[in-house]
């Protein structure tokens, strides 16, 4: 028999783990695409291994340079980057980064992007042979260079294509990533979900603008770019509400989160799992601290498992 | 790995030691024993629970003790953080973490030639202290007197005081580079170890300092600043066009670069 101890021990651990299509991540906590590097550049300060997942840098299949700078202006609460999608290509990150991670045990998402839909099923086919790799995410917010440029991820059809391309050639899990730069996130959300994504992420960064007036000109090299960090967070937060209530997939939440307060908003708004993103480059431990955080309010109001925060309605 | 660290660190001093611009002291213990020349840290100002600023503000270290484990910045007060910097006092307390980057590569069999503009003499102090005993010669530049910063910690590093103003009010009338060019001309003529030309300050001043050495072909490392948000390698946000091809990251690269890895054209 249990002690009456060993009872309440095991009450006061909550089970955390989630799946996403056949991946089980260890806890809801992943690091979003962009802002964690290739998931190595800071493992003295987090063990990437303890946390659900990384999402490296955003891959194409060759490398690309990205923008020309400045890249970065801050703004209230907020970040605006125009990186450009700079990364080192497919080939060598699975022979430069991934042995590392492979050896360590993390759980590896790969954030990929593409120029043509051939592109996207070409990264994903490569990837889906690669062992060390766990699922992909799909970036859908690049421009569609045979379709003058418009975002793949800001066009029903195009979203929908880039989706089947994509889980046509993938054995791995399938996580679309939205726009949010979208008149209606949850007519796109469907429309990946019915193409066979295993889940979706939401959200990208927010298109902006910053102007520098004592130069009289546009703050970055880019003139817009994505906005992040915590000003953006009541945005991404209604709008993963609207998609957790529209599709039958899991959805990830991402957008602003800083503490275990703002990913328990996402968790009960109906996020599966939730993404850091800006908050690491401030501080490189709050993924770390989100987490147990996370663990600390569920033990302390006795639920048992993340499903029991979700709201209903 | 490189040791890294986000410290809790006290405020131990803030003085203002030229116009706009203070010296602040920090109680760092392992950023202080870990610092190299040319290295930077990262202070947090949104306070832990605050969003705004949000990214840490990046600054030189313009002095470690490992002994007493205090780390010195010295800055300008240039906009909101700077700003807020200023007004803060000792015994508050700010995250600081570091040290980060790649600092000055030192070349000892070398005469070392340290070259400042206005707020770049804030790495050379430090480099300078590292290079005690070596001989070699330190420039320092400014607009006008009123702004060399710091005249009389250099006098105590050892290394041969040289100074410029654009209005003559000091030293030499007109620019490092032209006291620069003199220097490398009689280390040329006279010395039998080469000269190693380590350089802070605003980029117009920089590449000029690159010119000059390139044609005494004598080797010069610069270090350069970009608008950076993580200071750690991880959004690639503080990238500076590479000589050859792509882009270099000051944050992870750098911030001290051989004066041939970057496009001085592109700046
Ligand atoms: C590696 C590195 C080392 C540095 N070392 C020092 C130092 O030792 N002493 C010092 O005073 N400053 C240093 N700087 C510059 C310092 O980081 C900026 O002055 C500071 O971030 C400005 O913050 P702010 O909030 O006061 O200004 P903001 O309100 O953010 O900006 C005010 C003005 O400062 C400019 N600015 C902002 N960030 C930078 C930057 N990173 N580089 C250049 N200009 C910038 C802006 O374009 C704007 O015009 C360094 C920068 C880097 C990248
Ligand atoms: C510097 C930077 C780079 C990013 N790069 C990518 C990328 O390569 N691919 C991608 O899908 N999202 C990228 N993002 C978007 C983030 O993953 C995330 O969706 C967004 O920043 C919102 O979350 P946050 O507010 O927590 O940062 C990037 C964001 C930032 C700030
Ligand atoms: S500041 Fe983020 S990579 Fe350099």
């Amino acid at each position: 028999m249990k002690s009456e101890k060993e009872i309440k021990q095991a009450c006061s651990s909550p089970d955390i783990s989630v799946k996403i299509g056949d991946l089980e991540l260890k806890n809801p906590v992943m690091l979003a695409s962009g802002t964690c590097g290739y998931g190595l550049e800071f493992a003295d300060f987090v063990d990437p291994s303890s946390l659900g997942a990384v999402v490296v840098k955003g891959l194409s299949l060759e490398p690309r340079e990205g923008n020309p700078p400045p890249r970065l202006a801050e703004t209230p609460c907020g970040l605006l980057n125009a990186i450009g999608l700079e990364n080192i290509g497919l080939d060598a990150f699975l022979k430069q980064k991934l042995p590392w991670l492979m050896e360590r045990n993390v759980t590896v998402v790969v954030n990929i992007l593409g120029s043509t839909l051939e592109e996207y099923q070409r990264i994903a086919a490569r990837l889906s042979e690669s062992s060390g790799v766990h699922a992909i995410e799909v970036n859908i917010s690049c421009p569609n260079v045979k379709k003058g440029g418009v975002a793949f991820g800001t066009d029903l059809v195009q979203a929908a294509n880039v989706t089947r391309k994509v889980v046509e050639v993938s054995s791995i899990p399938v996580i679309v990533k939205l726009s949010p730069n979208v008149t209606d996130i949850c007519a796109i959300a469907k429309a990946v979900e019915d193409a066979g994504a295993t889940a979706v992420s939401l959200i990208n960064t927010l298109l902006g603008m910053v102007i520098d007036i004592h130069n009289r000109r546009p703050a970055l090299g880019n003139v817009f770019g994505g906005l992040s960090g915590p000003a953006i967070k009541p945005i991404a937060l209604r709008m993963v509400w609207q998609v957790a209530r529209c599709v039958g997939i899991p959805v990830i939440g991402i957008g602003g989160i800083a503490t275990a307060e703002d990913a328990l908003e996402f968790l009960m708004a109906g996020a599966l799992a939730v993404q850091i993103g800006t908050a690491t480059l401030v501080d490189p431990l709050a993924s770390k601290n989100v987490l147990n955080g996370i663990v600390d309010f569920l033990t302390k109001n006795n639920y048992r498992n993340l499903v029991e925060l979700r709201i209903s309605s | 790995m490189a040791v890294r660290h986000d410290m809790n660190a006290r405020i131990l001093l803030q003085e203002e030691v030229g116009p706009d611009t203070f010296l602040m002291r920090f109680e760092a213990t392992v950023i202080s024993e870990y610092a190299r020349p040319g290295q930077f840290i990262m202070i947090r100002l949104c306070g832990y629970e605050g969003h705004d600023p949000l990214l840490r503000r990046p600054f030189s270290i313009h002095a470690a003790d490992p002994d007493k484990g205090t780390v010195d910045i010295l800055y300008r007060v240039v906009g909101r953080g700077t700003r807020q910097m200023s007004g803060l006092a000792p015994g508050m307390a700010l995250k600081v973490l570091g040290p980060l980057g790649r600092g000055f590569s030192l070349h000892e069999e070398r005469t070392p030639v340290l070259v400042g503009g206005g707020l770049g003499v804030a790495p050379l102090l430090f480099l300078a202290r590292h290079l005690k005993g070596q001989g070699g010669s330190v420039i320092l530049g400014a607009v006008t007197s009123r702004q060399l910063l710091r005249l009389d910690a250099f006098e105590n590093t050892g290394l041969d005081l040289l100074v410029a103003t654009e209005d003559g009010s000091a030293g030499v009338r007109g620019l490092v580079t032209g006291v620069l060019d003199n220097l490398l001309k009689d280390i040329g003529s006279h010395h039998a170890r080469p000269a190693a030309v380590y350089s802070c300050g605003p980029m117009p001043m920089l590449k000029a300092v690159a010119g000059v050495c390139m044609e005494y072909a004598i080797e010069c490392q610069v270090s350069i600043e970009a608008v950076m948000a993580c200071g750690l390698g991880l959004c690639l946000g503080c990238a500076v066009k590479a000589r050859h091809d792509g882009y270099v990251h000051v944050c992870r690269e750098g911030p001290v670069f051989y004066s041939d890895q970057i496009d001085w054209e592109q700046l």
